[in-house]
């Protein structure tokens, strides 16, 4: 029962740390960007669909599959970038609702062509060696997966090395700075503009990441899947309190248990809703987030 | 060193600045005084590259930098240290002192070690984060913080705004200290007294125009002035 326990929350942890990653990237833009972008999970997903149809060309080379996921994803952040940038200046001040709907035209464009353009709108499957779900521990239906632990793996190191980043470098000064005062900021001499472009850089390499280890977790992906990821992502960041990066490490990983653990005991198909009637009793009991916001 | 020639500048339809001149020399401290509103925010503001003036052009060392942008003109060495300190609250000393070296990370320990020589204060605190500063203390983050640009024109907005007198005594002496180093210092100031007192020369701004330009001395004994800004 213990051991079934543990399992879960493993299970959990590797889900959860596929939600931190995703809510630090929407936190991220939100903050130095100051964007919205609801739909960077979609932009996620479009980029396992790069990666799926590099792996199918290049007879399933892991290595430039990764590489192209990486490099679609931080190609589709740049690109959209000036768009973004360009319904800001057009508006007069930032102004982060006119953002939003941008993003949601990208995420539905997105979610269009991956059901129109790609294996006729079905799933599309990764190759084993990629999501190589072999079991690694096996306790009677439960197991803990490959998949499962190289995304937890890999997930805590790329959270170390975007917090190093930010509090230990250059650009990540100038992110904090931004952070927090975006006209002092430029007082101080920092572009607003070229170190936002920095952050949809790193974001778009954070998405790579992302999307590599979705792929290996899931094994498959769907056109519906970023839509499906965004609604947490956005709901986790709020829960967490929008902005604010460490509460979104904590909310996320409780997010991916909270799930493992319905799926676990109560129901797999209910644990969508499950999660949201937990999180909306949290919202009305703290309106303003958990740890609070950071805007 | 900054020459302001016949420079407007407005917000949507309202006037911010009208025509307004003024001359920098190299190696002196020179005043802007004016009411709240009056526009010294903005004229500070503008000669940074934060807002494009209507009309009028900005010179700085013989170059212009009208409508250039703050950043680039930071990296020439023209830097602001803003009204209400403006340090980043959350961060520590020592990253807002790296904050103000973004474009000159290249003697970055060294001109660190200036800014402790002259704030040792900075030094001991350099790793609480500012909020726990006093007024004073953050003024001075504020100014080290522009040393860290290597910056030969320091422009600081109001720095007793807030302040205890004590500690306004203190901040003058500083930038005197600073201007006797080499820095030229653009003020802007509402405690015309003290303000002229340390300056060589001032401005007087009234609702966005230079009204009134001379020698420190000579304003300081202006009758009008001394109606308007000296309270005697």
């Amino acid at each position: 029962m213990m051991q079934e326990l543990i399992a879960q929350v493993v299970n959990g942890l590797s889900l959860g740390s596929i939600y931190v990653l995703l809510v630090t990237g929407f936190n991220l833009l939100l903050l130095v960007a100051m964007i919205i972008h609801f739909s960077y999970p979609q932009v996620v997903v479009f980029s396992m669909y790069v990666s799926w149809v590099v792996l199918r060309l290049t007879g399933d080379n892991l290595l430039l599959g990764v590489l192209a996921g990486v490099v679609s994803s931080v190609v589709i952040n740049l690109l959209s970038a000036p768009l973004f940038q360009k319904v800001m200046q057009k508006r007069g001040e930032v102004d982060i609702n006119a953002t939003m709907v941008l993003s949601m035209g990208i995420g539905m464009i997105i979610t269009d062509v991956l059901s129109h353009s790609f294996n006729e709108g079905l799933p599309v499957a990764f190759p084993d060696s990629l999501s190589s779900n072999t079991p690694i521990v096996r306790l009677g239906l439960i197991s803990i997966q490959t998949g499962q632990v190289w995304s937890l793996g890999v997930g805590i190191v790329a959270v170390a090395l975007f917090f190093l980043l930010l509090y230990r470098t250059r650009p990540g000064r100038a992110f904090r700075a931004i952070a927090e005062d975006p006209n002092g900021a430029r007082l101080v001499g920092i572009p607003l503009l070229r170190t936002g472009l920095y952050s949809y850089a790193l974001t778009g390499v954070l998405g790579g990441i992302i999307a590599v280890l979705l792929a290996m977790l899931l094994g498959s992906a769907t056109p519906g899947l970023g839509e499906q990821v965004a609604h947490k992502v956005l709901a986790v960041s709020i829960i967490a309190g929008l902005g604010n990066l460490v509460g979104g490490l904590v909310v996320g990983l409780l997010l991916g248990v909270l799930e493992a653990i319905v799926q676990g005991y109560v129901s797999g198909s209910w644990s969508n809703a499950i999660a949201f009637v937990i999180m909306l009793v949290v919202i009305l009991v703290r309106p303003k987030g958990l740890f609070g916001t950071r805007l | 060193m900054l020459s302001v020639r016949g420079v407007s500048v407005s917000y949507g339809h309202i006037a911010a600045l009208t025509n307004a001149s003024l001359e920098i020399p190299s190696g002196e401290i020179v005043v802007l005084i004016g009411a709240n509103g009056a526009g010294k925010t903005t004229l500070l503001e503008t000669v940074l590259g934060i807002n494009t003036p209507t009309a009028g052009t900005i010179l700085f060392e013989g170059q212009p930098v009208t409508g250039v942008r703050a950043d680039r003109n930071v990296r020439a060495g023209l830097c602001l240290v803003p009204e209400g300190r403006g340090v980043f609250a959350s961060m520590t000393v020592l990253d807002n002192l790296l904050l103000g070296a973004h474009h000159n990370m290249r003697n970055v320990s060294r001109n660190l070690n200036r800014v402790y020589e002259w704030f040792p204060v900075l030094r001991d605190r350099r790793d609480q984060v500012a909020r726990t500063l006093s007024g004073g203390e953050r003024q001075m983050l504020a100014i080290g913080r522009a040393l860290m640009s290597a910056p030969r024109l320091i422009m600081v907005d109001e720095p007793s705004i807030g302040l205890a007198p004590i500690v306004v005594n203190d901040i003058f002496s500083i930038l005197t200290r600073l201007n006797k180093e080499g820095y030229t210092i653009l003020l802007s100031e509402q405690n015309a007294n003290k303000a002229l007192r340390c300056a060589h020369r001032g401005y007087v701004l009234e609702t966005g125009r230079v009204t009134l330009s001379g020698s420190a001395a000579t304003l300081l004994n202006d009758p009008g002035v001394k109606a308007a800004y000296l309270g005697a």
